[in-house]
């Protein structure tokens, strides 16, 4: 206000000295619309009169002469007015501004919402997609199961038998002696052809069948330890370093011992085997407290597993957990390992999740829940 | 030399024939072989056995039935009963588990030495 006041004292003065008529009159548009615009409505108003005043002021010290005094009231109150339309005009014209603004901002407050709305929203679709995928792939993987175990159980009896009748006629002849070294390896070779296939048969037997959990509290850097030395024979025929890094002081947890050297036997035998020309085989455990959405919060048992090998090929993770799929040659897989062991961890509570690390080498994680509450 | 008598009750020829060639080529055993269950009762009175192998599924009458008939004779109560099964897998025959009312039972397909093995450690007992 006291900017416009200013201002209009300015022109009056410079309207007085330079007696320029209109030309210097119409600058006290400039206080007016200034008022208007910062000041509001009655500002405008307000300094529009005291421009207009001003004007007769200044007219009347120049002693302005006009045929009709009434010529000069005239004149003051049509530049009054004409200041006061350009005042109101003026203060529209701001309030509508600020208006316009106000409703941009409301509307792109609404838009940012509906955008964030809908980003949970297809977060949330995505989340129950993949529960859904999973689902989907429980269901099949538990139909293969039924249908490996009603296999497993009709195969056993038909074949085990005939098995028998060749393992004891192998047995025979190799315990009679009479029978050249090349005929005793043949027979041996014949012995050894039943194990097989009878380890297959079981394999199949105990993965559609799997027996109880005898839960033992057990220290897991021990199991790890047992499970190393029951395959040492097969690191050292591969050449391979073992690096221990095992957290001293694990809490004990509720374990299947046999079942879980099962499953670090198979790990660590499949480590040897993506390493035939040597490596490092690296065994970790820690105690890490686990947070986020997708799991309880709490302390877990990590044991990380991890080789030198070519890694595994990423079309292959998505199915590495099933039955009867396998990435060695014919005869030397039965593609049961890794899915009997990611159903003796998940009888425990526990998870495997199976990846490549940075150096290249494949990586199995295992987590395990420090109490029984969550197994199955 | 008194040999060990044995009774091995099994609906499948070949398997009862394997295993008394076996064990009777390792001159401690004397073997009677029995494909019919039913008949199992009637050969183990007159062979009077230290110990029964006996196959746990038979077309007519499967292995625990027999067991429990053998049983009911007083001087076949206590002869021992290692029962063969062809639909446990190997690891369920180990330890605690392996005992159906009181007696082994070994997971076929079984190797000799397994069998002799089991056979000597009933007897003993």
């Amino acid at each position: 206000m006291a900017v416009s006041l200013g201002m209009v004292l300015v022109v009056a003065v410079v309207d007085y000295l330079t007696g320029l008529e209109i030309s210097v009159s119409l600058l006290y548009l400039v206080p007016v619309c200034w008022s208007a615009w910062f000041g509001g409505r009655s500002a405008g108003l307000f300094v529009a009169a005291v421009s207009a005043a001003a004007w007769l002021g200044h007219e009347m010290l120049l002693n302005s002469l006009f045929d009709h005094p009434w010529v000069l009231a005239w004149n003051t109150l049509t530049l009054g007015v004409s200041f006061a339309l350009v005042a109101v005009l003026m203060a529209t014209l701001e309030l509508t501004q600020k208006n316009l603004e106000a409703t941009v901002a409301k509307r792109s407050a609404k838009l940012r919402e509906e955008v964030m709305e809908r980003r949970q929203a297809e977060e949330q679709l995505r989340h129950v997609n993949a529960e859904l995928q999973q689902t989907q792939m429980q269901l099949i993987e538990a139909a293969k199961m039924e249908m490996v175990g009603r296999m497993a159980a009709g195969v056993a009896h038909e074949v085990k038998n005939p098995l028998m009748i060749l393992g004891m006629g192998a047995d025979y002849f190799l315990q009679r002696q009479a029978t050249s070294n090349a005929e005793a390896s043949l027979l041996q070779d014949m012995k050894d052809a039943v194990r097989r296939a009878t380890h297959i048969i079981n394999l199949m037997l105990d993965f559609s069948k799997p027996r109880p959990l005898h839960l033992v509290p057990e220290d897991l850097n021990t199991l790890v330890i047992n499970s190393l030395d029951l395959v040492r024979h097969l690191l050292l025929k591969h050449s391979i370093e073992v690096v221990r890094e095992l957290q001293a002081n694990l809490p004990v947890l509720p374990l299947d011992r046999t079942r879980l050297e099962h499953v670090f036997v198979n790990l660590f035998t499949n480590a040897a085997q993506a390493m035939p020309i040597g490596g490092t085989l690296t065994v970790r455990s820690s105690l890490q407290e686990v947070s986020g959405v997708s799991s309880d919060p709490g302390p877990r048992v990590m044991l990380e597993i991890e080789d030198t090998g070519p890694g595994i090929r990423p079309e292959h993770l998505p199915k590495i957990f099933e039955a009867f799929y396998t990435t060695k040659p014919p005869g030397q897989g039965t593609g049961l390992g890794l899915a009997i062991v990611r159903r003796i961890l998940h009888i425990h509570g526990a998870n495997i999740v199976l990846g490549n690390h940075s150096e290249g080498g494949a990586r199995a994680t295992l987590t395990f829940n420090l109490t029984p509450k969550s197994l199955s | 030399m008194n040999r060990k008598r044995i009774l091995v009750i099994d609906d499948e020829p070949s398997i009862t024939r394997g295993i008394k060639l076996n064990l009777e080529a390792l001159g401690t055993f004397e073997i009677r072989q029995v494909n019919q269950a039913p008949d199992a009762v009637q050969s183990a009175l007159e062979f009077k056995p230290d110990l029964i192998l006996l196959d746990v599924m038979m077309p007519e009458m499967d292995g625990g039935e027999v067991a429990a008939r053998l049983r009911e004779i007083p001087s076949l109560k206590d002869t021992p009963i290692i029962f063969l099964t062809a639909i446990v897998a190997h690891e369920e025959t180990q330890g605690g588990e392996a005992y159906i009312g009181g007696e082994d039972y070994l997971a076929k397909p079984v190797d000799l030495g397994t069998l002799v093995q089991a056979i000597q450690h009933r007897l003993i007992e």
